[in-house]
């Protein structure tokens, strides 16, 4: 057991630990916000709102995370309108901004069939009360539909949070040093191909697991008081 | 601005993109036959209960659904999987052995990770499946060979065709993976048409374009089977 | 799960027949395929530049047959352990680090190596090294991943940006388009780059850093061997002594790099 090399593997990946993080939370909190946005817009009536939600969606559920990636990042990156625009730069320039932003895009859409899931499963006759009793359109989404959306869909978008934690992992193709970028680093110059590969996926199964058992205190904290 | 779009078709780029999406289709569906028959065989332990392996079943779904795609498809390409080759080989495919070993390791890779998800919604059709119609037919004295085949895999199959078509789609996009390991797949020809022809943007488009239409057409495809299947099986 | 189960049958297959890896009378070479001038492969996988025509070159002494596999470059050494080919041959230089997993024939070739920067860059006119090295303290350097270059890098300029990429491709998209403020390279690879059109506004960097001012840097090109093929390795290394002899590396050499850069046997 060459302690050395453990040793080495464990400091050297875990520095890509707060990176995955980072990656991982700011990419769901926008994608949550536009998630939440696309789903109005796709219960709304408005045809053409509804109708782009459902095309964003579409597309984004339909292709590979990787590919949304190399678009963004390589492909945008090939045009001189984009590179001389700071705001733009600023965006894909980087790879760590350029991941988040298509990470963010990426689970926009799966948010908004998270959401719009639990959107639809409210009851009709909570609304009808709701109307009946006089409240506008906002405070009834405000008290009535998002916080019982929020709870339906907790269990579905914990799981999302997962799968938005394995997806950093493709930023290391775009030179960010997460979790699996440093990890391939590693492996390239010591070969220790297991071991490495191995330390890396226990960071990542301790963070989901940290993750899971949080979103289940969550859960059971919504469900059980008010019953 | 360099579009590209004539690149793509003069550079014969065209034709290789294509045979890149066919490659993707063969390892999709390979990797989805052999994750679906890992995802019955594991499914069935787990909802059987079987000691231990079910505590096994346990630890491959978990460690597999938590642990990034990339990596595992990372560790099985570069650890020395010589044994690979050598079924390879041992089934008279010496050849495809070492031209298909990316071929082979990507439809094991992926198998694996699919076979995880395919678990569960076995598992969860399972778990569906009223309890009383067991129970009924083990009353009727049925032999349970036959109790299998008439009432459960009927209703698993029906209650588990949604979670199947989300496993699917899941597996086609994750074959996009193995391109970072060599496999000449569509991401994989995409990537090297991008950088040979320095026009990223349109061969990413492009690649794009055809996973969205191998999306599309599967799950009409799917939709038609579950009409099917709801059909049949009005009892 | 899978493996285990994979194993077992590994095992059982293995009464069914030997390995043959190989047909008889072929030698399997590994190589990158995607790094000019030395190994280019096209979309039908045909191989072409200096690693290819050497590889013909011994193939042709040991009177065997060549077949090339084309083979994402920090996967060259886990993939020849794993025997899916039989030699590396693949602008790959020897290092220590390598050593401990391969061993290598003699060296065939040694190259020097340049950073490259935009012409308007401050470290365009820089000629000593020392100036070099304080110069790059904090900016964004481009390497491939695995290679002696990337080693250089993080050993001598650890206060500067290491970037790594998979591929020389997706490293010369970047500096291009400006992710990256400079590249390091061996100078036929950066050549190359430059002779492209996108390179217009590229230049090398004066200061020209040799193999051997580092170990990082390695001692010379070498065909990667397996550990245990002591007999091959004798055989290739022979092959290499003749073709050196005959002048027919210093032909290739000059024909993909414009300069020779082959080594006689000792």
């Amino acid at each position: 057991m060459d302690w050395d090399l453990l040793h080495r593997a464990v400091t050297t990946i875990g520095k890509g630990v707060g990176t995955t993080l980072t990656l991982a939370s700011v990419s769901l909190a926008i994608g949550f916000c536009l998630g939440l946005g696309l789903a109005v817009m796709r219960v709304s009536g408005n045809r053409l709102m509804s109708g782009f939600a459902e095309y964003y969606s579409a597309v984004f559920r339909g292709t590979p995370l990787l590919v949304q990636l190399f678009l963004f990042y390589y492909g945008l990156g090939q045009f001189d309108f984009v590179r001389d625009n700071p705001v733009l730069w600023w965006v894909i320039g980087g790879g760590m901004h350029c991941a988040i932003m298509a990470l963010a895009l990426n689970t926009a859409a799966y948010t908004s069939e998270i959401l719009r899931g639990g959107l639809i499963s409210i009851p009709a006759g909570l609304i009808e009360a709701a109307k009946a009793a006089g409240m506008s359109r906002a405070l009834r989404f405000r008290r009535i539909e998002f916080p019982l959306a929020i709870r339906q869909a907790l269990p579905a978008y914990g799981n999302e949070m997962v799968l938005v934690i394995k997806g950093t992992s493709l930023a290391s193709t775009i030179t960010v040093l997460e979790i699996t970028g440093h990890a391939k680093r590693l492996m390239s110059q010591t070969y220790a191909i297991f071991e490495i590969f191995t330390i890396a996926g226990i960071f990542y199964l301790l963070i989901n697991a940290a993750l899971i058992l949080a979103i289940r205190r969550i859960e059971n904290r919504l469900t059980s008081p008010g019953r | 601005m360099e579009f590209g779009l004539m690149q793509l078709w003069e550079g014969g780029w065209a034709g290789a993109l294509l045979r890149g999406a066919s490659v993707t289709i063969l390892v999709g569906v390979g990797a989805m036959l052999l994750g679906l028959a890992t995802g019955i065989a594991c499914g069935l332990i787990k909802w059987a209960r079987v000691v231990p392996l079910n505590w096994l079943v346990d630890i491959y779904t978990t460690v597999v659904r938590g642990v990034p795609e990339l990596l595992i498809i990372y560790l099985l390409f570069f650890s020395s999987v010589e044994f690979v080759a050598r079924i390879g080989t041992a089934f008279g495919w010496a050849g495809l052995a070492e031209t298909g070993y990316p071929f082979l390791i990507g439809i094991i890779a992926i198998g694996a990770i699919s076979g995880s998800y395919s678990t569960e919604v076995v598992r969860g059709a399972l778990a569906a499946i009223p309890t009383g119609h067991v129970e009924a037919a083990r009353a009727l004295g049925m032999p349970k060979a036959r109790i299998f085949r008439r009432i459960i895999l009927p209703q698993m199959l029906r209650i588990a065709a949604p979670g199947v078509n989300n496993v699917w789609q899941a597996t086609m996009k994750d074959t996009a993976l193995i391109s970072v390991v060599g496999l000449q797949e569509l991401m994989r020809t995409a990537f090297v048409g991008a950088g040979s022809t320095r026009s990223p943007f349109i061969f990413y488009l492009v690649a794009g374009a055809v996973y969205l239409a191998i999306t599309f057409v599967s799950q009409s495809g799917f939709k038609r089977a579950e009409r099917a299947l709801v059909l049949k099986g009005r009892a | 799960m899978k493996l285990k189960l994979l194993s077992l049958a590994a095992v059982l297959a293995c009464g069914l027949g030997p390995v043959a890896h190989a047909a008889e009378g072929e030698l399997v070479i590994g190589t990158e395929g995607a790094y000019p001038p030395f190994s280019m492969a096209d979309a039908n996988g045909n191989v072409t530049g200096f690693d290819a025509d050497v590889g013909n070159a011994v193939c042709e002494k040991l009177q065997l047959k060549c077949r090339f596999v084309v083979q994402a470059f920090d996967g060259l050494i886990p993939a020849l352990n794993a025997k899916r080919f039989d030699v590396i041959i693949s602008g790959m230089s020897i290092t220590d680090e390598r050593q401990k997993q391969i061993d290598f024939s003699n060296s065939y070739g040694e190259f020097p190596n340049q950073f490259v920067v935009k012409k308007e860059s401050e470290l365009a006119g820089v000629k000593d090294f020392d100036t070099l090295k304080k110069d790059l303290s904090g900016l964004r350097i481009g390497v491939q991943s695995g290679t002696t270059h990337a080693a250089y890098v993080e050993k001598n300029m650890p206060d500067a940006q290491l970037m790594t990429y998979d591929t020389l491709d997706q490293m010369q998209i970047d500096l291009s388009s400006g992710r990256l403020d400079t590249s390091f390279a061996d100078t036929s690879a950066q050549n190359d780059f430059l002779a492209k059109p996108e390179a217009a506004d590229f230049q090398l960097v004066g200061v020209v850093i040799d193999s051997a001012s580092d170990a990082t840097l390695g001692k010379g090109l070498g065909i990667g061997i397996r550990k245990d093929e002591g007999e091959l390795k004798e055989r290739i290394n022979q092959a290499l002594c003749d073709l050196g002899e005959e002048g027919t590396l210093k032909t290739a050499s000059e024909k993909w790099f414009k300069l020779d850069i082959s080594q006689k046997c000792k």
